[in-house]
């Protein structure tokens, strides 16, 4: 009984622990934290997008990246968002963007001066270009970079041949 | 007599930090400085600016604290008169505190006129008498007595007609930006800036704007249409102006399938399009995004020396071309550090046969540094790839100027502040 209310517990944590949940607050990170988010999303699929509150093209993304991974979220897919936004405090200008217009969309937000401090974890060489989106393998390898808005029907086809 | 000393000693003290030997910091530390630019006027005075970004999350008065990416920060300008061996004690230009919407992608600009004028241009906000939402407008001040002090500042772009604020730049009506500004050798003044007056909802490309002052920017012209569409919305312009007072101006243009070439144009003394926009070259870049990059020109008698970043190359770097017909066409010379895995802001100035191209690059695990090579006349590379000597960390975003002695000048941003060293024409 003892053993079944733990693995409850764990999976009630499991369930709620970032990067999966929905309607969570852009939480602002260093690199360690990201680092560290990322270690955790191992075994899954994950779709890293970077976004800016400032850029259109990332706007017009972000509901079809939401779109596409909802599709295959059983199959372990996830999508993390990265705003590259000047820090806030509490990144307040990233998430009243989030909760007004993707308000499904997990993302980080970044704590420090530099715009590449958590791009530079997964890709050293990123020229600060958004939306730039990554696809990181189940093992944590980054296994593609793509760069400038793609539709749904591109990101389709690109995740399916992760899966 | 003490008092007197310690006056002394404190005057001293003081100057001791502004004169020390290069490379010598010139924004006070406490302040987030970033975002550097330099000009010098034909008296061989030294003017550098920089943005300040402590009064982060005070809005400037009149400013809707609810709405997002508003003005945060200063602008400063120190001066020197002694060819970049001293600069005075910062002046804030700005009066209202964070009044200023700049950053190192949309940098408040200063240039100089002969009769020793500073003039600054930056992007603040506004309020839309009709919609009542906050703008993002073009501003102009000058200061006439040598950088002390700033006057009022006016504004140059017109208040759009269009309410955009749901559409884009997170709450903003419509947004005048990314601007730069040149000074001709007829005295002229020419501030320029990407507009979004007319953008349409589902479009990808600005407007450019311009507005010119024939009277040292005591006055200036109602703004002016210069481009109606096709100019990358957050690619910073830049301008110089060649002996004939036209200007040559560095853009980024928005094409067909989202190519985004770095391009360099010429307009005339009237900022009428005199040469359509020419690729620097390089591979293509397609791009439905944000670049961010700015295309930098430099000049010398007929050529055109232009450097950018491009994502289309291999490698994504810094591409560096030339033009020997005033910009009616280019040969691009490739990326300038191969070596780097990423490569990025340039800047180029040159003295009577001396090109030094100056940016910031990773190579290897190491962190961004700034990097710099001398040319030749030609665009041929003079010497290796140096990297800037400075503190450990993280450098980056240098800016050139030629001294009066001929020699270059170069600020870049460290930490939180912004330095200056000496590079030697060799």
């Amino acid at each position: 009984m003892k053993a079944l209310r733990r693995l409850l517990v764990c999976g009630f944590v499991l369930l709620c622990a970032p990067p999966l949940a929905a309607e969570t607050p852009a939480k602002p990170v260093n690199a360690a934290e990201f680092k560290s988010a990322l270690v955790s999303a191992r075994g899954k699929v994950v779709v890293l997008n970077l976004w800016a509150t400032w850029c259109v093209p990332c706007l017009r993304e972000v509901p079809d990246l939401l779109t596409v991974t909802n599709e295959v979220n059983a199959s372990g897919v996830v999508l993390i968002g990265v705003a590259i936004d000047d820090p806030s405090p509490g990144a307040s200008e990233v998430e009243r963007f989030r909760k007004k217009y993707f308000p499904d969309f997990f993302t980080y937000a970044r704590q420090g001066p530099e715009m590449d401090e958590l791009a530079s974890v997964i890709d050293p060489a990123w020229n600060e270009v958004v939306p730039t989106t990554y696809l990181i393998d189940r093992s944590g390898k980054v296994v593609r970079r793509i760069q400038g808005k793609k539709s749904a029907q591109e990101f389709r086809k690109m995740i399916k041949e992760m899966l | 007599m003490k008092l007197v000393a310690a006056l002394f000693t404190t005057a001293l003290v003081t100057l001791g930090s502004w004169a020390s030997a290069s490379p010598m910091g010139l924004s006070p530390e406490g302040q987030k400085a970033s975002a550097p630019d330099i000009a010098v006027n034909s008296k061989g005075d030294i003017a550098v600016l920089w943005v300040d970004r402590s009064p982060q999350d005070k809005p400037a008065d009149g400013a809707h604290h609810h709405d997002r990416h508003l003005a945060v920060t200063d602008v400063y300008v120190s001066i020197s008169k002694d060819g970049g061996n001293t600069f005075s004690a910062p002046t804030k230009v700005n009066a209202s505190s964070g009044a200023v919407w700049g950053q190192q992608v949309s940098r408040p600009r200063i240039v100089g006129t002969p009769n020793g004028t500073w003039h600054v241009a930056y992007s603040a906000n506004d309020i839309h008498p009709k919609f009542n939402k906050t703008l993002l407008t073009t501003h102009y001040t000058r200061s006439v007595d040598g950088g002390r002090s700033f006057e009022s500042p006016k504004r140059l772009s017109s208040v759009t007609d269009q309410d955009m604020s749901d559409v884009i730049h997170g709450g903003f009506a419509s947004a005048a930006a990314f601007g730069t500004m040149a000074s001709a050798p007829d005295g002229s003044v020419h501030v320029y800036w990407i507009d979004t007056r007319h953008m349409k909802p589902d479009s990808d490309s600005g407007a450019l704007y311009g507005s010119a002052s024939g009277d040292d920017g005591k006055t200036f012209t109602t703004d002016k249409q210069v481009i109606a569409t096709g100019v990358c919305p957050c690619c910073q312009l830049t301008a110089v102006a060649n002996s004939k007072s036209e200007i040559i101006m560095g853009s980024r243009r928005v094409e067909k399938d989202s190519f985004r070439p770095a391009t360099v144009m010429t307009l005339s003394r009237s900022d009428d399009v005199a040469h359509e926009r020419q690729s620097i070259g390089g591979a293509p870049w397609q791009i439905n995004g944000c670049p961010l990059k700015p295309t930098v020109v430099a000049l010398h008698d007929s050529k055109v020396f232009a450097a950018s970043h491009s994502g289309g190359e291999a490698t994504p770097g810094v591409i560096f071309s030339v033009s020997n017909d005033e910009g009616n066409s280019f040969k691009p010379r490739g990326i300038v550090h191969p070596s780097a895995a990423v490569s990025d802001a340039p800047a180029i100035a040159i003295n009577k046969s001396l090109v030094l191209l100056a940016w910031h690059a990773k190579v290897g695990t190491a962190p961004r540094r700034v990097f710099y090579r001398y040319y030749n006349l030609d665009g041929d590379p003079l010497g290796e790839v140096k990297e800037l000597e400075s503190s450990p960390g993280v450098s980056q975003f240098p800016i050139i100027a030629v001294r009066p002695d001929g020699n270059f000048q170069l600020l870049w941003q460290q930490a939180d502040r912004i330095w200056s060293t000496t590079l030697a024409a060799q």
